[in-house]
């Protein structure tokens, strides 16, 4: 492999040679990238790089490279090989200074190499994938290719001249029926609605109407979404050993809804890192964030909440860069990275922008975006208005906030127990016996006046009582907590207190101490009692119009609200700057050992920093979508390029870097990058749009033998793609074919049949309860994933469990495979349901139409005649044992002999390859 | 037939075309050619090949066997995880020493700094609750909860000091099983059947045996990661159809079955002949697979044909999900050259916090239906000379603490202990492992290993050992770096090894 990348980059090279020095002859200028570093990565690296720098050597850096090693000179004198301690070694004759050390020595060219780069003054290079990409003008292609209609977009020209390059010529285009299909799939996940596929093949519309239909169905939002989804590792629980379920899914909604609609992938990106740091930001633009509350939590019993917080955070930075610049960051949490140009300090810098967030990995997932009902949205104005109406701007934003996601807020989880007997925390809460108390050290009241608490409801008549800065220190305030909750509350599930406190301008510590004189200390029961069980502390400002007619009303409103949220969404929230988190260097990636604190910034390597951006996550949204970035666009379509052709054109989807394969078309990957912002406008319709209507998309997938032996890969698009579907494609494609597929949108995870059993949990009840109606019937997008235990037919195709970010699912062929869509009874009832439609026609003609139906074209005679022969061996089997048609396929009555043949035929197609490739 | 010798053609031509060192199993894709059913569960035999590079030795048959790259010990794996970490302090790691320290609080220096899953405050010491014997000519320690095993503890070796980074379940069981205590790494398993590929082509490489409940890292400890997803394990249930959707549906016959597979591979056949696309003769012989898996893993699966003693000598409660019943059928896969087998035992998590999980109650019972099939699965194994083409690996993903449980701060009413990392049991035994052999030790009270410490990732690299690699070459190209199971870390315990 490495062989073919030196031989490729040496043409490259050569190419780029030509273009930029045309008089040269060769033995000239060699080339850091594409001659130097390949070398460098592959023999010397390992050694003398990110992880290792043994003798004090690295290549990693320019400067390191060049500074005094351990030996007290520098290894590379630039301008002068022979005097380099680094040549010499490579020529060294003793084994023990030789090098590469215990390795067999450098060829004669490679040293060559080194020696001519050396005395020519060890320039060091740019990786082209650190260079922001650039639109060439199209290549020139030899008339054969207009003459084969082969030149319908821009990528048709480049794909040519890289065919002309290795004398490969195009394939036909594929059958308009087949092409129909294959381009269905590709945009809305399903086989086409039949009037629109009709009014194609018949002509009535072309291709290009064909597409923009297509692209406006909602199902387009519906398909692409996985893809998404994968990447920002969506699932319907929080992962880790418990496992337990979580709301998210009107992120899922929101995403399908952005695709739909076409949100620009610029906005798209920006709202998921930081709708919440837009100004005003919409309910749309907080719920988008929960883009990154997709990070597992970890909810089993003694797990230390800050350590798992630490893990989100990490699994933040390392997914933002899968995610947009294909680069592997979780190689620099604990070492400068092993290949490419980047320090191990600057993750800390990065993990610095992710690192003020609210939550805090609890078992509530706090803080969430609440929905509320119509008649709450009414109270939330209502209260609001008053607010504006009677107090102050600052009151309104503290309390519009509030009723979004509830913060700024301290939870209890942080505090720290002062007498383990009778005071400690577990999970979410502070836990109080009798004379139990706790600190939580280093709040901030921010100006405000009354401390509002979460706690559960408890029996006994308790007091608490909040101290300042010790324990017996000044009393700010106390309470007493009754069952049904605070009086001032006067709603008995209400689990919300507040009380009126001293003011405080400092930060201070907060002792809370739990007394109940009523309980009798000798009793052993009572005293072991738990009396108070505390969530969270908040400092809000008052009501203001207190004395206004209507007040109550208002804090009623006030109360309905709090306790009423329809909805909850775990979303991203910045830290109040009084709440600050500071961020460390983790000494070798362990976050029990810190080092320097680090400020928020970016690679070096990448785009600079403007001036202009806010140094948080919003800032470093920007630099990501900012058109100086080298790696975001040319992620995005080398992205989209793999979903459409099975492969990207950098092979190597999770990493454009220094051990990435070189682009096969690099002229094409900058000039689509480029587009794509450009006169695209980031537009994903638009530009998958493109793809689709090139001719070297619409080629026939036909594999022949002449231009299999010179490109078995097709790393040269003579032919079409045929990719087997995916794993939602397929179910979807047999609940559709059937008729049985619901079109219902959005909502919580449902739950379609699955086997008994697949989702026990060895102490949790949570069981799989098998969804009524349509819901039975949804596309795969809106079945309910769990992590530990996700659907099993859609795993046997290669989807993932969305543990962590994935890039690409690997399409394997297995017996597993065979087996579901064989003899799964949601395969099974699909083809039931299409031998069904069949029943009144003669037995030739109902096979035909049910091939039609399910492979929109018409069965050869071959085949129609195998179907017709497996028709009568079955009908001659149930003939011979006519009880088999006793639940039948899981069918509650007895079934027609004829009826049962035909679903045997219609299983047998919805096995085909054809059915399970897109053609 | 006419067919068949196409495909023949067809596939020598297209091996001719590759012009690579693909291993393509002619004899058996005819086997699986679509065509000729009738050679249904005739395994083929192969040559095993030493050609390491995995892609293209893995082309068109992912599944092939190869030979490892250094000479092996064994053949295959049998891994008893039991689920929650078992106490090596009732088990295998006797402490005269903590006994007198009963009910005694715990020493200040002892816990001062450390981070515990429930431990709160100062707890007490707990001493051993059990009894123990110098058990076989070896004379190693076993407890009387084990009285089976003692008869065969002779055949292992005891690791002593084995310790791990993690104490939650979820995390340890992944660092234990895949290399790593976050998610997204290929499984022990799997790395397996990557590197060696399956003796028998009618049965999956990897099996996965539950009982009591599924292990709390659930299907990632036996995921492909980023391996292709051919190399998962297969979670072979004992209650409904052993693997998911195996079953024909009603009305089904084996023989119409067959006719409608055979159908089918016709038309795939002749959609090859018009694409030439390889992928569907891959499909055609995975179909076939597909076919026999539906009789041999019930056959495998059914041990109600095993003689009676046999039944007995495990313990085995047919019809019933046991770890008894997942001994006998480990026994049975690896005899029928099933590379690795993976059984994972629920409910040894003995905080003491419930009776079930109560030292004197729930473990009682673990000990009880872990220790007859353990000693028999050993015995059988040896009475038909695979014990020594076998490595049988016992363990938990990590120990107990020597102190009682006091969750909340208050001492748990009944005798448990916590989680801890730093020193645990476990044991290997089979072909190139020592017999009746003890490598490492734990201070007096089994709190830390002061001798013969070994680390997750050096058991993981012994296993790979045995099996004929070295963890530090055997590895996965992945975003632009080499991965492997061992990560960056493993060293292999030679000292346990012939």
């Amino acid at each position: 492999m490495s062989k073919k990348r030196i031989q490729f980059n040496t043409l490259v090279h050569i190419l780029i040679g030509l273009l930029i020095f045309p008089g040269c002859q060769r033995s000239e200028p060699v080339d850091f990238n594409t001659q130097i570093k390949p070398i460098i990565n592959e023999k010397c690296i390992s050694c003398h790089g990110g992880v290792k720098k043994n003798a004090g050597f690295s290549f990693l850096f320019e400067k390191e490279a060049l500074r005094n090693t351990s030996e007290g000179t520098p290894a590379i004198i630039p301008g002068n090989a022979k005097k380099s301690r680094m040549i010499q070694r490579l020529h060294e004759t003793d084994l023990e200074l030789r090098m590469p050390y215990e390795k067999p020595a450098l060829s004669k060219e490679e040293i060559d190499l080194f020696t001519r780069w050396i005395d020519q003054g060890a320039q060091w290079g740019t990786h082209w994938a650190y260079i922001s990409p650039k639109k060439s003008a199209l290549p020139e292609v030899s008339s054969k290719f207009t003459d084969l209609e082969f030149l319908q977009t821009p990528i048709d020209y480049f794909i040519a001249a890289r065919m002309e390059d290795s004398k490969l010529q195009p394939n036909v285009q594929a059958s308009q029926k087949t092409l129909a299909r294959r381009v269905a799939f590709d945009i809305t996940g399903l086989p086409p609605r039949r009037d629109l596929f009709d009014s194609f093949v018949n002509k009535e519309i072309t291709y290009e109407n064909y597409l923009d239909s297509l692209l406006s169905e909602s199902s387009f939002g519906e398909k692409w979404a996985s893809w998404w989804l994968d990447l920002a590792r969506y699932s319907d629980t929080k992962g880790y050993e418990a496992d337990r379920g979580r709301t998210i899914w009107q992120y899922r909604d929101w995403v399908i809804k952005s695709l739909n609609e076409d949100l620009r992938f610029d906005q798209f990106t920006i709202e998921q890192l930081a709708g919440d740091l837009l100004p005003n930001p919409s309910y749309d633009q907080l719920l988008a964030t929960a883009f990154h509350r997709n990070t597992m939590n970890n909810d089993e019993g003694g797990t230390s909440d800050e350590e798992y917080r630490t893990e989100a955070v990490i699994d933040r930075v390392n997914t933002t860069f899968d995610v947009f610049q294909s680069t592997t960051m979780s190689c620099v949490q604990c070492h400068d990275h092993p290949y490419d140009p980047i320090q191990q300090k600057e993750y800390y810098q990065l993990l610095s922008f992710f690192n003020n967030t609210r939550d805090e990995d609890l078992m509530d997932e706090s803080p969430n975006l609440r929905s509320y009902s119509e008649e709450n949205k009414q109270n939330m104005e209502s209260v609001l208005a008053w607010i504006l109406k009677y107090g102050d701007s600052k009151t309104h934003d503290f309390y519009h906030d509030f009723f979004q996601f509830l913060e700024p807020k301290y939870q209890a989880h942080n505090t720290v127990s002062l007498n383990s007997d009778n005071a400690y925390v577990s999970g979410v809460t502070l836990s109080l016996r009798n004379n139990g108390q706790a600190v939580y050290k280093n709040m901030n009241a921010n100006g405000n006046e009354n401390l509002m608490f979460k706690y559960s409801p408890t029996k006994h008549k308790t007091v608490l009582i909040f101290r300042k800065n010790s324990p017996k220190g000044e009393i700010i305030g106390s309470i007493q907590l009754n069952e049904k909750g605070n009086p001032q509350f006067n709603n008995p599930k209400n689990q919300y207190a507040k009380l009126k406190i001293k003011k405080i301008e400092e930060p201070f510590d907060l002792y809370i101490q739990a007394k109940n004189p009523s309980l009798k200390t000798k009793n052993k029961s009572s005293s072991n009692a738990i009396i108070a069980s505390l969530h969270w502390f908040s400092f809000v400002p008052e009501l203001p119009g207190k004395n206004q007619k209507g007040f109550a009303k208002i804090e009623n409103a006030l109360n309905t609200l709090l306790n009423n949220p329809e909805n909850l969404t775990p979303i991203m929230v910045e830290n109040k700057d009084f709440m600050k988190r500071k961020t460390h260097l983790f000494d070798r990636g362990s976050s029990l050992s810190k080092k320097e604190e680090v400020t928020a910034g970016v690679p070096n390597t990448l785009n600079p920093w403007k001036e202009e951006w806010e140094k948080n996550r919003l800032g470093l949204a920007k630099w990501l979508v900012s058109e100086e970035n080298p790696l975001t666009s040319r992620t995005i379509v080398n992205r989209i390029w793999y979903q459409i052709f099975g492969k990207g054109l950098v092979l190597t989807l999770e990493d454009l870097g220094t051990q990435s394969e070189p682009p096969t078309h690099p002229a094409l990957l900058d000039w689509l990058a480029t587009d794509f912002i450009t006169s695209k406008q980031w537009s994903l319709k638009a530009f998958i749009k493109m793809v689709l209507l090139s001719a070297t998309y619409k080629q026939s997938s036909v594999i022949e033998k002449t231009k299999f032996a010179i490109d078995p890969q097709n790393l040269y698009y003579s032919r079409g793609p045929k990719l087997r579907l995916s794993a939602e494609e397929i179910r979807d494609q047999a609940l559709y074919v059937s008729n049985l597929l619901s079109e219902k949108k959005y909502g919580p995870g449902v739950m379609p049949p699955q086997p008994e059993g697949i989702w026990e949990h060895a102490y949790l009840g949570n069981l799989w309860k098998e969804s009524k109606g349509e819901d039975r019937y949804r596309r795969g997008i809106y079945t309910y994933l769990k992590r530990t235990s996700p659907y099993p037919s859609l795993i046997s195709f290669d989807a993932g469990s969305r543990e962590i970010c994935l890039i690409r699912r690997s399409p394997s062929n297995t017996p597993l495979q065979a087996l579901v869509t064989l003899n799964d009874p949601v395969f099974l009832e699909a083809a039931f349901q299409l031998a069904s439609s069949q029943i009144e026609e003669p037995v030739d003609k109902a096979i035909q139409n049910m091939y039609r139906k399910a492979l929109y074209k018409d069965i050869d005679p071959e085949a129609l005649n195998l179907l017709e022969t497996l028709f009568n061996e079955a009908y001659q089997d149930f003939d011979q044992t006519s009880e088999k048609l006793q639940n039948f396929f899981n069918q509650e009555s007895v079934i027609d002999k004829k009826l049962a043949s035909l679903a045997i035929i219609a299983n047998a197609i919805m096995n085909l390859d054809e059915f399970l490739t897109h053609g | 037939m006419d067919n068949l010798k196409k495909l023949i053609r067809e596939n020598k031509e297209l091996e001719a075309q590759l012009n690579s060192r693909r291993h393509f199993l002619k004899e058996c894709t005819l086997g699986l050619g679509g065509i000729a059913l009738g050679s249904l569960l005739n395994s083929c035999n192969f040559d095993p090949r030493k050609a390491y590079d995995y892609n293209s030795a893995r082309a068109l048959n992912p599944m092939a066997p190869l030979a490892p790259p250094l000479s092996p010990k064994v053949k295959s794996v049998i891994y008893l995880h039991m689920v929650g970490a078992p106490s090596q302090l009732e088990l295998f790691d006797y402490k005269p020493e903590l006994a007198k320290l009963h009910n005694k609080p715990c020493p200040e220096s002892l816990i001062e700094g450390k981070e515990f899953a429930f431990i709160e405050g100062v707890p007490n010491m707990l001493g051993p609750q059990a009894t123990f014997q110098k058990s076989g000519d070896s004379g190693n320690w076993v407890s009387n909860h084990l009285p089976h095993f003692k008869n065969v503890v002779d055949k292992v070796s005891f690791l002593k000091a084995v310790h791990t980074d993690q104490f939650n379940h979820g995390p340890a069981q992944l660092l234990m099983f895949t290399g790593s205590a976050r998610f997204g790494r290929p499984s022990l398993g799997s790395w397996i059947t990557y590197g060696l590929g399956s003796e028998n082509n009618n049965l999956p490489g990897f099996v996965v045996l539950t009982s009591g409940g599924t292990p709390d890292a659930g299907k990632s400890l036996w995921g492909n990661g980023f391996l292709p997803s051919i190399y998962q394990g297969v979670h072979c249930r004992s209650k409904g159809d052993p693997v998911l959707y195996l079953k024909d549906p009603k009305g089904v016959s084996r023989d119409l079955k067959r006719k409608v597979i055979q159908s089918i591979n016709e038309i795939n056949y002749k959609e090859y002949q018009k694409f030439k696309d390889p992928e569907i003769l891959t499909r055609i012989s995975q179909y076939e697979m597909a076919y026999r898996m539906q009789v041999s893993v019930p056959e495998v699966m059914n041990i109600n044909d095993e003689p009676d003693y046999i039944q007995e000598m495990y313990g085995v409660q047919p019809g019933k999900e046991s770890f008894a019943n997942n001994c006998l059928l480990a026994r049975k896969m690896v005899e029928k050259g099933v590379r690795f087998v993976q059984l994972y035992d629920w409910g040894w998590d003995s905080h003491g916090a419930s009776e079930s999980e109560a030292l004197s109650k729930g473990f009682l019972n673990k000990c009880r239906d872990m220790d007859r099939p353990v000693a028999a699965l050993l015995l059988d194994l040896k009475q038909r000379g695979l014990l020594e083409e076998t490595l049988v690996v016992w363990g938990g993903e990590f120990g107990r603490t020597p102190m009682w449980e006091n969750r909340a701060g208050i001492q748990n009413s009944l005798i448990g202990r916590d989680h801890q990392g730093e020193a645990f049991t476990m044991w290997m035994a089979g072909g190139g492992v020592k017999k009746g052999y003890v490598h490492g030790a734990t201070d007096e009270i089994g709190f830390r290993g002061i001798e013969g410490r070994v680390s997750v990732h050096d058991i993981q690299a012994t296993i790979l050992h045995l099996l004929g690699f070295d963890h530090e070459q055997f590895t996965f190209d992945f975003q632009g770096r080499p991965f492997r199971l061992t990560d960056v870390e493993g060293r292999v315990i030679h000292e346990i090894l012939t």
